[in-house]
């Protein structure tokens, strides 16, 4: 599996700086954790990977491919999954078949003609969805419609939604954002699946510090478009700079 | 793998699909002007199939047509010269004019790309003036505003001839429209179209082009929309531009609000259920109040339409389909049904 390397990069908005010269390489296999102040560019910086925000300097590689030159539309087809911070999800539509959207890709047109006539194809198409829910827990609420549904559900359609088109990367945007401690539990474990049974390299953004301590095995610092500091979640942990911008005193996270 | 069809009723299709067929012969047996009450049915079916597609526009994939009556009326006239003027058989009529006629839908899907909402709706509805005047203008084929004869359905060797043999075309029409707008949303197709219109982001992050569905939704509903035109001009034998009126957009629209917006069956209703009213109810109505004051026609039918749109967008956003919902799980739940639910 290819390794995300980020070289330089750099995007303003009429004068704000975003993102300022961040270089940073998330290794295949990987954990991976940024962290930094409300606006310090965490979510820039997937929109950038995902072709939402387009930087005018530096590269991002992914396999030997940079992906400033890919549409939005083609980034999923690298292998480049990702979820949402503000869940973006279908709600008069099922909970399998919002898990289904991801797998858009993997659906070829001669399966949806198949479909069309025959229902073993169905079938076929509801178990690449249905696995995934398995893995998430979900798979009890296949047949609801996602209006009404809890957000703590709602946020797993999302990972979901994501892991179905099998990755090798996938971007978490705040995936503990909102959730009660039990959820957090519930996240932290899955997160370790994803890269423990399936192999998938996870890129999280998230502001949950024991979250991402337990979870990570490299953290990112940014503020204000900057790179402060990269390493283990001890080293980090430790940098007096961290502790200063972000952690704040007194925090023994 | 257990699957989600499983447990899903089909029974109920075929039964369906059965009654809609005996229906004429009940209706014969039942009363002697049974004649008008297919004559009705039968527009209803054209506009069910016309809403069908409409609803995977405006409905599934979200962007508004307020000119779906022009896309009606390039089908119709499409047909009509290419039949007679152009001695095409009407069974190639019959698929080769909606697919021209889903062409147009692509040259009026380009400025769809770029507009949204509101503009969207003007953008069509401009389309729908343009295609009135260039019938009017291109009278060589058309006989511009004075109307144009046309043949019945002819259909390896069978003749339509009257609303009875219609009614079967027709419906035959509906029931396949139906199973495969149903096929189209529950697969791959549908499920783009619903995510553009409710999250364009999380669309294209999952790597649906959204360009390229966007053209597909305006295809297919010019298609439906061709097919309703191509059974409308063959079986009412005569059609003219004032048939293919802005406002009949605006009905088209007030049907699929008021069967529901997003549902294939609930345009299916809506569209019944408007025409039944606009032939059936409002005559009844106007000889009612004819008693009190003078009327036009015209003006009731506009005045409750109105309001019947009205009533549904704040009492009933979901539509005819959502109450039958409703309905069903309330008797499903039957002796547990607390009220609350339903508010």
């Amino acid at each position: 599996m290819p390794d995300l390397l980020i070289d330089n990069l750099h995007i303003h908005f009429d004068g704000v700086i975003a993102l300022d010269d961040v270089s940073l390489t998330v290794k295949s296999g990987e954990i991976f954790s940024l962290i930094g102040p409300n606006g310090s560019g965490k979510s820039t910086l997937f929109n950038c990977i995902n072709g939402f925000n387009r930087p005018r300097k530096g590269a991002i590689r992914f396999g030997g491919i940079n992906l400033l030159r890919k549409k939005t539309h083609e980034i999923p087809l690298l292998g480049i999954a990702r979820t949402f911070q503000n869940l973006q999800n279908v709600p008069y539509m099922t909970v399998l078949d919002n898990v289904l959207l991801g797998a858009h890709l993997r659906i070829s047109k001669r399966d949806t003609v198949k479909r069309w006539l025959s229902r073993k194809q169905r079938v076929a198409e509801e178990a690449l969805a249905l696995e995934i829910m398995d893995l998430l827990g979900i798979a009890n609420f296949e047949r609801k419609y996602l209006l009404g549904q809890p957000f703590g559900i709602r946020k797993l359609v999302e990972i979901a939604r994501a892991l179905v088109s099998r990755p090798k990367l996938i971007l978490l945007d705040e995936p503990a954002a909102g959730m009660n401690d039990q959820e957090t539990i519930e996240i932290a474990k899955i997160i370790t699946e994803i890269r423990n049974e399936l192999g998938i390299t996870v890129l999280v953004v998230e502001h949950d510090m024991r979250l991402v301590m337990r979870i990570s095995d490299r953290i990112c610092v940014l503020d204000s478009g900057k790179v402060i500091t990269i390493g283990k979640p001890d080293e980090v942990k430790q940098h007096p700079e961290v502790v200063k911008v972000f952690l704040g005193e007194g925090t023994d996270a | 793998m257990k699957g989600r069809y499983e447990d899903e009723k089909l029974f109920w299709i075929p039964v369906l699909i059965a009654a809609v067929f005996l229906l004429p012969f009940l209706l014969k047996g039942m009363t002697n002007s049974y004649r008008y009450y297919l004559y009705v049915l039968n527009i209803a079916g054209i506009y069910m199939i016309l809403t069908v597609g409409l609803d995977l526009l405006s409905g599934y994939t979200g962007l508004i047509s307020l000119g779906h009556a022009a896309f009606f009326a390039i089908g119709a006239y499409l047909s009509a010269i290419l039949v007679d003027q152009g001695g095409l058989p009407f069974e190639l009529s019959l698929i080769i004019a909606p697919l021209l006629t889903g062409l147009f839908g692509l040259v009026i899907g380009f400025p769809a790309l770029r507009l949204e909402g509101m503009y969207l709706g003007l953008a069509t509805m401009g389309f729908g003036f343009i295609v009135k005047r260039m019938i009017i203008a291109l009278r060589q084929w058309t006989q511009g505003s004075n109307g144009l004869q046309v043949s019945s359905p002819h259909i390896f060797g069978f003749t339509f001839r009257n609303d009875w043999d219609n009614y079967f075309l027709i419906y035959t029409g509906v029931v396949l429209t139906v199973v495969i707008a149903r096929r189209m949303v529950r697969s791959k197709l549908g499920r783009a179209f619903m995510a553009i219109r409710d999250s364009e982001r999380a669309a294209e992050a999952v790597g649906i082009r959204l360009a390229k569905y966007k053209m597909i939704s305006f295809f297919i509903s010019g298609v439906f929309a061709g097919f309703a035109g191509v059974l409308f001009a063959h079986t009412s034998h005569f059609i003219s531009t004032d048939h293919f009126d802005i406002l009949l957009s605006v009905y088209f629209i007030i049907m699929i609000l008021v069967g529901g917006v997003g549902s294939i069956y609930g345009a299916v209703l809506g569209a019944l259920f408007i025409v039944l009213l606009d032939n059936l109810a409002i005559p009844l109505f106007k000889d009612w109040l004819q008693t009190f004051i003078t009327v036009e026609a015209g003006d009731i039918q506009s005045l409750i339409f109105g309001l019947i749109m009205f009533l549904f967008i704040i009492f009933q956003p979901t539509g005819l389909y959502g109450l039958w919902l409703k309905v069903r799980i309330y008797w499903k739940l039957f002796p547990f049904n607390p009220r609350k639910r339903f508010s």
